[in-house]
């Protein structure tokens, strides 16, 4: 199926584009109506792109190309064989939201954010949440990601997960769905910055005409949350940013923030923990530390708590910041907030700690410890998606559609062995977006990626990271498994 | 400024100027083979006593060739003294400082990796060995003056001049040493000049040279020009001088500016002319010492 808006069905390159040509999948699609019109908010971006022909979006496509690579702007991937460092993929042709339907998902990801934290403060301290809603404590207590040693600490603004990233998706009716909330240490954010710089780049006209809100304050706003969470009041915390080195898959947005931000980039081994405070090692001597924006994973923070042989974190840290005397961004323990199955209780947590209507629909999450749940789901299970509750990018999903009888049963056999361990959601259809590939624009999937920074104020980002399956009718995203990126135009219309 | 970086940018420029000097050493015993009576085979081995790998590199071989020692030289693993080995080490003391840098001097040594890890230097044809052992100085200079020219004053352009002139003054010193020991059993006073002339031209000193010292080169005023002439990039007295400029933009600088003080006295104050070559050998013996403890120094301080 699909051939779509097929500029090389002609031979002649300087065919323009015509969006009557643009075939659509059987998704949502955000630049073109079912009727094949290009919708309202879309005209002006629509129009230029009609006047471009395949040898223009030939060359705008060389130019990101170059422009991502002369600025290095990459990422490491891992297989068996090893790992090796990918240019970032940007497809040219922009993700267009209009301002006033983003004022709303801005105005529920501040709502969702802020009752997860009272969520995760509430774990550790009165349970009340645990105590009268239909959640099976367990959930929590017992989850792997609850760490005992947080009990009845309380931090500035209540602020655990000061940087989250939601991921929302689109679905056959426009509307945008949380997907799932990443509280413990989602990445992504540079390359929405990035995106957007190489993209004035390729278009510096476009910029000036269309209105496209800034999206470049969030390294500041970055650094506020993160001068915030300080436990020592002071006007210029030291702030460091904690890499697990230059072999993590994010060390190129590690090194880009702390660049940004003007703090200092460390591994585990530069820092040192001394009665009872962080300190890093400089060649003036040792330096106090107020505040670690760390981007190592929980286990891997204090070998005393987590991982015995961690190397990537730094003996003693946990104890100096129960004491209060170091800030750690995100808190350790947040994670518990930040599982697929926790997930479906959000709308209730909103109503619970805000006495809210949740405004950002969920997607219908159905429980496989649960048993009518689950006889459901292996009733409908080509229709679904399953998923492990405590894995980050898309690893370990299975999409009920590409099942056939002998996968179906192992399938249901894993999901036997282990029901806590995961939960379903109907497949939905995410929309699709032009997409410039092999010669031609069609449609691709997409979700979107904003990030919220939680202080004395919650921040949204002015739209966020557009990721997009490159394979015709794919709805993988995840860059690690072949999905690329788009800039984000959040748009007055 | 984190110790660890401080560090990384010290052994990165070290890695580089050993880089360059080995590959100077070679080049000029390549372009003394020219020159060399045909009876009279070129010895190959003060180039290995000169770094001091007599140990690693007889365990792999056992005559000092040509080919040996050039393979030696080039594609050793674990070997400080092979050229792949410093780039490997180059390369890895790069990696958490390259945003430090400034984008040219990163692409400057990923072009210098490039060239060596190319190829395999003996399988090079010999005509064309010379004119990449050329490139190789020339990568690395590339490397240094796009640190001049783009990199702001402060801590890391620092610590990159410490390592770089520390490893120019430990190279120097070798290679001189190297010279005033290696006596071969049938040396004639042309072949002597000959030798003179050539350390001159491993540190690029001829036009220098020529400016303060006319006519025949003699041994003395060669000695005198790569020890004690200060205005000459490539003496030691020079790169002493650097070296304390450095440390006084440094932070805990007396000690290690102490060391190089008395260091550089003792330049200052031999009466280096009148040395031969054993009582000269000993003062650059000393000289290697003093070295490797203001490294110890640097470390102890610094990182």
């Amino acid at each position: 199926m699909n051939v779509i808006l097929s500029l090389d069905k002609y031979t002649n390159n300087n065919m323009k584009v015509k969006w009557s040509n643009y075939e659509l999948a059987k998704s949502y699609d955000e630049y073109i109506s079912s009727e094949n019109k290009v919708r309202r908010h879309i005209k002006k971006i629509g129009n230029f792109f009609e006047s471009l022909s395949l040898n223009d979006l030939k060359e705008l496509d060389s130019s990101t190309e170059s422009a991502i690579k002369s600025m290095g702007i990459n990422f490491r991937v891992y297989s068996d064989t090893g790992s090796e460092e990918r240019n970032w993929p940007l497809d040219f042709i922009p993700r267009i939201i209009k301002k006033s339907e983003w004022d709303i998902i801005s105005k529920g990801l501040k709502q969702r954010t802020k009752a997860l934290n009272l969520f995760i403060e509430d774990c550790y301290n009165e349970k009340k949440f645990l105590k009268k809603s239909s959640i099976n404590e367990d959930l929590i207590l017992k989850s792997k990601a609850y760490f005992p040693f947080c009990k009845n600490v309380k931090l500035p603004n209540s602020a655990w997960s000061h940087i989250c990233g939601s991921d929302l998706i689109k679905d056959i009716d426009g509307v945008f769905h949380v997907l799932e909330d990443n509280l413990r240490i989602p990445s992504g954010v540079s390359y929405m910055l990035e995106n957007r710089y190489v993209m004035k780049r390729v278009f510096p006209d476009l910029f000036s005409h269309y209105g496209v809100s800034r999206i470049d304050e969030y390294p500041l706003r970055l650094y506020e949350t993160l001068a915030e969470s300080s436990f020592r009041k002071t006007k210029s915390p030291e702030i460091v940013l904690l890499t697990p080195g230059i072999y993590n898959s994010a060390y190129y947005e590690h090194s880009y923030l702390a660049q940004q931000m003007g703090i200092d980039l460390v591994e585990g081994r530069d820092l040192i923990v001394k009665n009872g405070f962080v300190y890093k090692k400089t060649i003036e001597g040792l330096s106090k530390i107020d505040v670690i924006y760390r981007r190592v994973d929980d286990a891997f923070l204090d070998p005393d708590v987590g991982n015995p042989n961690s190397v990537l974190g730094v003996k003693g840290l946990i104890k100096c910041w129960k004491n209060k005397n170091v800030s750690i961004v995100n808190a350790p323990g947040c994670g518990i907030a930040d599982d697929k199955a926790v997930y479906s209780y959000v709308p209730e947590m909103i109503n619970f700690y805000l006495k809210e209507e949740c405004i950002l629909p969920n997607i219908k999450t159905y429980l496989m410890s649960d048993k009518k749940d689950r006889d459901y789901v292996f009733e409908n299970i080509r229709k679904m998606v399953i998923k492990p509750v405590a894995e980050a990018g898309g690893y370990g999903i299975v999409i009920g559609k590409t099942l056939n009888n002998e996968t179906q049963e192992e399938t249901i056999k894993k999901v036997l062995g282990n029901t806590k361990n995961y939960v379903a959601q109907p497949l939905i259809d995410l929309s699709t977006t032009p997409t410039f590939s092999k010669n031609e624009i069609s449609p691709r999937h997409l979700d979107l990626r904003p990030f919220i920074l939680s202080g004395k104020d919650i921040y949204v980002t002015v739209g966020g990271l557009t990721r997009v399956a490159l394979k015709k009718g794919s709805t993988v995203v995840n860059s690690s498994q072949g999905g690329g990126s788009k800039d984000t135009w959040i748009v007055e219309a | 400024m984190l110790s660890r970086s401080a560090k990384h940018l010290y052994w990165l420029a070290r890695y580089i100027e050993r880089t360059e000097n080995i590959a100077r050493m070679i080049d000029v015993n390549l372009e003394l083979i020219l020159d060399y009576p045909v009876d009279h085979s070129l010895n190959w081995k003060p180039l290995i006593d000169t770094l001091d790998a007599n140990k690693t590199y007889e365990k792999k071989y056992r005559k000092y060739n040509e080919d040996n020692v050039l393979n030696f030289l080039f594609e050793g693993t674990n070997n400080s003294s092979s050229i792949k080995n410093c780039l490997d080490m180059a390369k890895y003391n790069i990696e958490t400082v390259r945003d430090d840098l400034p984008k040219s001097a990163s692409i400057s040594l990923n072009h210098l990796y490039d060239h060596i890890f190319r190829e395999t230097f003996v399988k090079i044809h010999k005509r064309k060995r010379l004119t990449y052992i050329t490139n190789i100085v020339d990568l690395t200079q590339e490397f240094f003056s796009s640190i001049n020219d783009n990199l702001s004053r402060g801590y890391e352009f620092e610590f990159i001049r410490l390592g770089r002139f520390l490893e120019r003054i430990d190279m120097i010193s070798r290679i001189i040493d190297c010279l005033c020991i290696t006596k071969s059993d049938k040396k004639t006073y042309d072949f002597s000049t000959m030798e003179w002339i050539s350390l001159l031209s491993i540190l690029s000193a001829q036009d220098a040279f020529r400016k303060v010292s006319k006519g025949e080169v003699d041994r003395a005023e060669v000695i005198n020009f790569l020890l004690q002439d200060d205005s000459f990039p490539r003496s030691i007295t020079r790169c002493l001088s650097i070296l304390r400029l450095c440390l006084d933009s440094l932070p805990k600088n007396e000690k290690i500016i102490l060391k190089i003080r008395t260091l550089r006295l003792r330049f200052d104050t031999a009466n280096l002319e009148k040395f031969d070559d054993d009582k000269l050998h000993l003062f650059l013996d000393k000289c290697q010492k003093d070295l490797i403890s203001i490294d110890n120094l640097v470390e102890k301080t610094f990182f």
